[in-house]
């Protein structure tokens, strides 16, 4: 992929998924790698709010769940690539990192930093939903009724 | 792309928003008295703005304030880097505009600002006014509150700046204004009166 081409969205909300569900010393193992770039913090590791809000069933009317602490980083490389990054929780490094990621990504070094970087977490990143999962089925309870008792 | 026209912001954004508007604070209470912001605490430079002029920008606008630009200042730099880092709309009437970023050129125009109402004065334009210099015109004495008896401000302004100030305040109703030169500003909030000196 040359960089003037526009990432498909689709492929760059992939990445931006996984990046922001990596756990801490995920992105921290490839920290000199990533930082390996003459770089600029746009706007710098910073921590905020968002207010979470759900539907009911998925289809109801919005209501407000609560709020959560997000961190958010935009830099930018020295060819002008912007990589940014919104993460739940309150760590600003990994936020750095995953904005880096994020601009590497868009990069002609995309299919590289696609093997090297996403897809091993991806793979993780199921590995761990699947054990989660596994974990909760094992505690599944059926519900239903013997007796009636009415009449 | 708009990206790679952006720039970085103030280095340390809350506490550096904060001392910009604690002097806008005090540029507006002592209208007339030049206030200076220190050099650490000043963003880095966006072309076409003053470091002052960028500080209040960045101090002042947010989603809730929509901002009206003179010309001079609409360029693709100045709307990617303000719709970035304050996410304050960009309106082309003058009328739904909270802000307004003006250069000497517009000063002899103040029509279509919002100018408040009677109820809710606080809700009309503040002007940015961005000049070459604060000083070096005609020296004019300013009087009213915040000023123990009178300031003598020499700002380098057209006699029309003062007939459209005049024509567009009807207090309360009326518009403040900010000038800005390099790290230099100067409050002139409705209130004040300005006569020729004596």
């Amino acid at each position: 992929m040359s960089p003037e081409q526009p990432t498909p969205i689709a492929a760059r909300q992939r990445w931006i998924g996984v990046l922001s569900r990596a756990l801490g010393d995920e992105l921290q193992r490839h920290e000199s790698a990533l930082r390996d770039a003459e770089y600029q913090l746009i706007r710098a590791p910073e921590i905020g709010m968002t207010l979470v809000r759900g539907r009911m069933g998925g289809n109801g009317a919005p209501f407000n769940l609560g709020e959560m602490s997000v961190t958010r980083c935009v830099v930018r490389l020295a060819d002008g690539r912007t990589g940014y990054s919104y993460l739940a929780g309150r760590d600003k490094a990994r936020a750095e990192l995953a904005a880096l990621a994020d601009a590497h990504l868009q990069g002609p070094q995309y299919q590289h930093w696609l093997n090297e970087l996403i897809e091993p977490l991806a793979l993780a990143q199921a590995a761990r939903r699947a054990r989660q999962d596994a974990e909760t089925a094992a505690t599944k309870v059926e519900f239903f009724t013997l007796v009636r008792g009415e009449d | 792309m708009s990206a790679t026209l952006l720039q970085p912001a103030f280095a340390d954004p809350v506490l550096d928003a904060q001392r910009s508007f604690r002097v806008a604070l005090k540029a507006l209470a002592g209208p007339g008295v030049t206030h200076c912001l220190q050099p650490a605490h000043q963003p880095p430079a966006l072309p076409g703005l003053a470091a002052a002029t960028h500080a209040l920008c960045l101090a002042l606008l947010d989603l809730d304030t929509p901002l009206w630009l003179a010309p001079a200042f609409d360029t693709p730099a100045i709307r990617a880097n303000l719709a970035f880092h304050c996410g304050c709309p960009i309106v082309s009437e003058r009328q739904n505009a909270r802000f307004a970023l003006l250069d000497d050129s517009q000063l002899s125009d103040l029509s279509g600002f919002d100018l408040g109402n009677d109820r809710y004065p606080d809700q009309s334009c503040t002007l940015l006014i961005q000049l070459p210099s604060l000083s070096g015109g005609r020296a004019l004495s300013w009087r009213g509150p915040g000023i123990q008896s009178e300031n003598r401000v020499a700002l380098p302004l057209h006699e029309h700046f003062w007939q459209q100030r005049g024509l567009h305040n009807d207090f309360p109703r009326g518009l403040d204004a900010f000038f800005l030169a390099g790290s230099e500003l100067l409050g002139l909030p409705r209130s004040t009166r300005v006569e020729e000196g004596v």
